[in-house]
């Protein structure tokens, strides 16, 4: 019985993570139709400055509270000099962020060396309940993706910024007639969903420590999350980051690790083939 | 010349001879093959061994090219057709110790072609259309997969890979890396660039280069859009897996990165850098990036990456048409098949 609560613990906590890291990626793809290959260069970046904060002697949490605000602008800046470009054409699009992620992969290796570097958990030990151990910063964790988004939803759905957001993603035509600026949308969209990679990056360093390659692990599951939940809502790549995040965490309880990590994107591929429109269908929040 | 043409009026043939006078083209191809036929002359011997793997390169490049640049399949798992033939014949030559060129060359070829089938047939064929995100995220997916199997697998070697492969043989003749691996290599190259040259001329890749324009159009004209690309995918994978038979037997041995998405996207960087669409453009753009990074490795390891990166950024930026385009026009870059287009036809559609 106990075994079975840690083995859910595990999963909710690993499901959470994929659900962080997934949020800014859907957000991106749903509401500007562009499959961001940068991604998981976003997450590693947002675990470097939590990093470079660490080690400069600052408190690991005020790393983490600074990782999406640089990130976030980072993104901006891209956007505005860079992806906007690519609007027209979503392959070139995988391909330009592509390139722009591999410069951000290969200049973090440079820095960093090919090193595992170790970040400590701002709020170490464990919540015990009878004989068992839940680690604490994974509860956070799974807390402040929970918070992240319904913060998220909220802003899409309640705010006037989101009812901007939501106008120029069903018809920028009639967005810009309405006297919205669609650019400085885009603009603050994709600095939103790489604020939110730092920051899913940030909180898990501690948990995977610091590589080069770290966001790319990421990257691929992310995609396939994004597709299996459905493009063009908010409900979708969650949805879908969930499941996706659950069957990855809960496979190798079964199964050798392997097998479940390849059987993982298998069965999500064969699903999306047969619906290709994915969990939650349609347009909007 | 100002006179509209309908897009309706019969084809012209008696203009294509005009044209013929400026074809950069040609002179390119046959620069390029004196080039590569005279190399081994002046080259070091280690040095040709280095060009006769950019040589394999190219023709996996080749593969790429003919998906990308002329269906406009987005294949990110192009190394899984390229990976499996290499450990195909790897395991061909270590557990049934066959190492007739006349036997692995031809299973290499017919494991890439029947891996690029199954994939191909299963992400593009079917009642729904696939669209383009969906392909190229199924394409990469299934190299991961692939990679991650390789790995995992103890039968294939696991993270090292299939060590000391014995050496192709003809005969009694041991084919090994030099001189002779170059010229092998080099004349499948041309037969392989040859054959797919005949074919994107054809009737067949008339429709293919309509399929990466405007794929709707195509369907309208009663073409069967995704058996025409279940065909040229499971042909470039048959090329890729030559590619990869080939490059097993030159190292001597297989490893999971053969598979996975690294390789996969550097030959999407070979072919965008020299130009997608033109096949020799895949072949300049493969000998460019190897010979940079060649000689730039000794010195400046750590920033080459960066390097390519940026350069890439900056070819999809400004030169979407890769390298060749700065000496290639555009008309000569799509090539023509009787009929050249008007300067009022592009564009509108």
């Amino acid at each position: 019985m106990d075994n079975l609560f840690v083995a859910l613990f595990e999963i909710l906590s690993f499901g959470a993570i994929v659900v962080l890291v997934v949020l800014g990626l859907g957000i991106i793809a749903s509401m500007m139709g562009i499959f961001n290959f940068a991604q998981g260069e976003f997450v590693l970046l947002g675990a470097y400055v939590t990093y470079i904060v660490h080690s400069a002697g600052a408190p690991v949490w005020v790393g983490m509270a600074a990782a999406p605000f640089a990130v976030g602008a980072l993104g901006f800046v891209l956007e505005r000099s860079i992806v906007r470009r690519f609007y027209a054409a979503p392959i070139v699009a995988m391909l330009g962020t592509y390139a722009l992620g591999l410069i951000i992969r290969e200049i973090v290796r440079g820095l960093i060396g090919g090193l595992y570097l170790s970040v400590p958990e701002p709020l170490g030990g464990s919540v015990n309940i009878g004989t068992m151990h839940f680690s604490s910063w994974r509860l956070v964790i799974i807390l402040i993706t929970a918070l992240v988004m319904i913060g998220s939803y909220l802003l899409l759905a309640r705010t006037a910024f989101g009812l901007r957001i939501r106008a120029s993603l069903e018809n920028p035509a009639l967005a810009r007639a309405s006297g919205i600026s669609t650019n400085a949308i885009y603009g603050a969209t994709f600095a939103f969903g790489a604020a939110l990679a730092g920051l899913a990056g940030a909180l898990i360093v501690p948990v995977f420590s610091l590589f080069a390659d770290l966001g790319l692990r990421f990257l691929i599951q992310g995609f396939v999350a994004v597709m299996v939940g459905g493009v063009g809502s908010f409900a979708g790549p969650v949805a879908g980051a969930g499941v996706i995040g659950t069957l990855a965490a809960a496979l190798p309880w079964i199964i050798p690790p392997v097998i479940a990590d390849v059987l993982v994107f298998v069965l999500a591929i064969i699903f999306i083939k047969f619906r290709p429109q994915g969990l939650i269908s349609g347009k909007g929040v | 010349m100002t006179e509209t043409t309908p897009t309706t009026s019969l084809p012209l043939p008696l203009r294509v001879g005009r044209q013929r006078r400026w074809q950069v083209l040609p002179i390119i191809e046959i620069v390029v093959l004196a080039i590569a036929v005279l190399l081994p002359f002046v080259l070091k011997d280690y040095l040709t061994i280095y060009a006769t793997r950019v040589l394999i390169l190219c023709l996996f490049a080749l593969s790429f090219d003919l998906v990308w640049g002329y269906a406009g399949i987005m294949s990110f798992g192009q190394a899984v057709f390229f990976g499996t033939a290499g450990y195909g014949v790897a395991l061909i030559a270590r557990d049934l110790g066959v190492t007739s060129i006349l036997l692995v060359l031809p299973a290499g070829l017919l494991i890439g072609f029947a891996f690029a089938l199954l994939l191909g047939g299963f992400l593009l064929l079917g009642r729904h259309p696939s669209s383009v995100i969906f392909v190229s995220l199924g394409t990469l997916t299934g190299s991961y997969a692939a990679d991650r199997v390789a790995r995992g697998w103890y039968y294939l070697g696991g993270q090292n890979g299939i060590p000391s492969i014995p050496p192709m043989s003809l005969g009694s003749y041991d084919i090994t890396e030099g001189p002779v691996y170059y010229y092998l290599t080099l004349g499948i190259l041309l037969a392989v660039y040859l054959l797919c040259r005949f074919l994107v001329r054809s009737q067949f890749g008339l429709a293919l280069a309509g399929l990466r324009e405007n794929e709707q159009r195509i369907a309208f004209f009663g073409y069967q859009v995704q058996r025409l690309k279940a065909i040229i995918f499971s042909f470039a994978g048959a090329v890729a897996g030559l590619a990869g038979s080939l490059y097993a037997f030159h190292e001597g041995f297989v490893w999971p990165n053969m598979l996975g998405v690294v390789i996969s996207t550097q030959v999407v960087l070979y072919v965008l850098f020299g130009g997608s669409g033109t096949l020799i453009g895949a072949v300049i753009g493969t000998v460019a990036i190897e010979a940079v990074s060649f000689w730039l490795s000794n010195s400046y390891q750590d920033i080459w990456p960066i390097i390519l990166g940026v350069l890439l950024l900056l070819v999809i930026l400004f030169r979407p048409a890769g390298l060749i385009s700065l000496i290639l026009s555009e008309r000569e870059r799509v090539g023509n098949f009787g009929r050249l287009p008007e300067e009022g036809d592009r564009g509108s559609s």
